[in-house]
């Protein structure tokens, strides 16, 4: 009875430092604003940091299906993206609808319905020259409906891709230019004026919550990374389960040898497809939670680039665990934001300045090249080898 | 005794290659069987063909008392019917342990979801651990299958197998890599199955067919040109010109 509680625990044990960290640290910002007010943690910062979090996510979902797997899917930030634009439909709708209605309150005679929908249809379709509301925005005034187009959404995309794909037995290297396909397709059909959703301007003013117009985005920021992180540690608590049952088994089966779990009498199709809808709806999820800390939302952010990022993360991280990928997206991430940022000055060589934005792109190149080479299971593999040291 | 399996008049092409030719072939219940011939006869493209990984030109597989037919089954469907297939080459999860390769062979829902929440009951746990003190992987069923040596990587194939409680065992080449006691307990492991289930053994050994004791058929070109016991086959011509040589 003990050594099976004590295998539990040990099964558990990175999900408990995950959580003591990821508490720790919202927990002390909570605190730290509590006590000496909103702004002696910036708002920008608290931001960068629910982001990053949401980032962990998906790369938890990309660890699942690739570290896990094993199947490289280089389409999931769509599945993301999907998830902020369903969840950003809903917030720009309500949000216009309010300024619409707050900036007529003086009028004798109050707008009817239509009047309403063809001010807020102006508002939002200006941009790409258009006064109508489109069909797909029928529900945008419904936020549970809304809530559930984030799960529905990438998960239905990811049920008819996958289904179509794994069933033909699609592999490997060809999978993983389907699914960049499968990105760059959907990106190119949102850059479209007329897809509905504001083409190349996106979906923006997503950080202002509809009737919450008198709290600071100070305080929604702090809201938006308790909620960020409280998401990710239920995530990686459902990760973890999925990876230590059996079905964690067959899965890291398919990923080695798929052959033999196929005559095994496992329905090799069902498990990929699976696990791809189930990651599929993790990011929708991770997205609706990082575009309306992120304000903007436009197509550009489904690009093939991001969904191979997130690869890189994980990569990096060391996909095969699941607190690697939490590890390599932070870490990735915020390094990105770091150099990128301009926080750092640009050194000046004489013949040439050495400019970071330029050379972080170099820098993450390098480093991919070299946990690829020297540290195949990446940062998490080496802190597994330091707790092993350790132990012995 | 009645039969189980029935392959009549198979065909495969491989483009323009004639794997197999014109195939005929029964498998009775609790039957052990011998398939030999040269190499390319198509003994191990029979088994694709049985177990759903090469589909046949033309040609009828059936099955069972019911006379179903295989050839359009997949892969999952032909394993649920109880056809389990041990590959020429070890083919084990070798990144996973002893016991969860048995684990994942056990008899029990292949569905994602019901995999998802199974829980090992004591009884299952006993079951592996019988199949493991069978194939003697008692001692190393903690350590991966990747660790293992050839002749126990061979064992650990054929415990998957029953862990799968087949009707139809289909086994490529169990001896290859086997020390010599190791074959001497492969063939009493494999007569003692045969008590229960069907068995078909492909092998180049001629030594272990012998030991077997048990009803040979020879193929040659795709196609059987002789069977039946295994004095009787290598005293047939065709078989000593293409196969045993003279």
């Amino acid at each position: 009875m003990k050594s099976i509680f004590l295998n539990y625990l040990n099964s558990m044990s990175s999900f408990f430092w995950i959580t003591a960290i990821i508490m720790i640290i919202t927990i002390s910002i909570v605190v730290f604003s509590e006590a000496y007010g909103l702004n002696f943690v910036s708002t920008s910062f608290v931001k960068i940091l629910g982001k990053t979090l949401c980032l962990c996510i998906v790369a938890l979902a990309m660890d699942l299906v690739w570290g896990y797997c094993g199947i490289l899917s280089l389409g999931h930030f769509a599945f993301f993206g999907l998830g902020g634009y369903m969840i950003g439909m809903w917030l720009m709708f309500e949000r216009t609808k309010s300024i619409v209605i707050e900036s007529t309150q003086n009028n004798i005679l109050p707008l009817t319905h239509n009047e309403i929908n063809e001010a807020i249809g102006t508002q939002i379709f200006g941009v790409v020259g258009g006064a109508e509301i489109p069909m797909i925005w029928i529900f945008a005034d419904t936020l549970s409906i809304h809530l559930l187009l984030v799960l529905f959404v990438p998960g239905i995309l990811a049920f008819i891709f996958g289904w179509l794909a794994f069933r033909s037995r699609v592999n490997g290297v060809y999978l993983s230019i389907l699914t960049q396909a499968m990105t760059l397709g959907l990106s190119l059909y949102l850059f479209q004026n007329d897809s509905g959703l504001r083409g190349n301007n996106g979906l923006s003013g997503l950080q202002n919550i509809p009737n919450f117009d008198n709290i600071t985005q100070a305080e929604l920021s702090i809201w938006f990374l308790i909620a960020s992180s409280l998401t990710l540690v239920v995530t990686y608590f459902i990760c973890n389960l999925v990876v230590k049952s059996k079905l964690g088994n067959v899965i890291k089966g398919i990923r080695d040898n798929e052959t033999r779990i196929r005559f095994l009498g496992y329905k090799v199709e069902s498990y990929k497809l699976f696990v791809f809808v189930i990651t599929a709806i993790i990011s929708g999820i991770a997205g609706a939670l990082y575009y309306p800390q992120a304000g903007i939302i436009n197509p550009a952010e489904l690009a093939p680039i991001a969904s191979i990022y997130l690869a890189v993360w994980v990569a990096i991280g060391g996909r095969g665990s699941l607190y690697g990928a939490v590890i390599g997206a932070a870490f990735v991430s915020l390094s990105s934001s770091y150099f990128t940022g301009g926080q750092i000055p640009n050194i000046n060589f004489g013949i040439f300045t050495l400019k970071w934005v330029d050379w972080w792109v170099v820098i993450l190149g390098l480093s991919f090249v070299i946990t690829t080479l020297y540290a195949p299971k990446g940062i998490g593999g080496l802190v597994e080898i330091m707790f092993r040291k350790k132990q012995l | 005794m009645s039969v189980l399996l029935e392959v009549n008049g198979i065909n495969v092409t491989f483009d323009g290659f004639k794997a197999i030719n014109n195939l005929s072939l029964s498998i009775s219940n609790n039957e052990l069987r011998a398939i030999i011939g040269p190499n390319g006869a198509g003994k191990t493209t029979f088994m694709d063909i049985v177990t759903g990984k090469t589909k046949p030109d033309s040609g009828t597989i059936l099955w069972g008392q019911k006379n179903s037919s295989l050839l359009r089954m997949n892969e999952a469907q032909i394993v649920e019917l109880g056809i389990s297939r041990k590959f020429q080459k070890p083919t084990l999860i070798e990144t996973q342990t002893v016991f969860e390769n048995l684990l994942l062979s056990l008899k029990k829902s292949r569905n994602p979801i019901a995999t998802l929440f199974y829980k090992m009951s004591p009884d299952d746990e006993k079951e592996i651990t019988n199949i493991a003190v069978e194939v003697n992987l008692i001692e190393n069923i903690g350590s991966l299958a990747g660790q293992l040596s050839h002749g126990q990587k061979q064992w650990l194939e054929i415990g998957m197998l029953l862990a799968q409680k087949p009707n139809l065992l289909l086994i490529d080449e169990p001896a290859a890599g086997m020390t010599s006691p190791e074959r001497k307990k492969t063939v009493k492991l494999l007569k003692k199955l045969s008590k229960n289930q069907s068995i078909v053994v492909v092998e180049h050994d001629m030594e272990f067919v012998k030991s077997l004791e048990c009803r040979v058929t020879v193929l040659h070109e795709g196609t059987v040109i002789a069977e039946g016991s295994l004095d009787h086959v290598s005293q047939n011509e065709k078989v000593i010109d293409v196969y045993l040589g003279r």
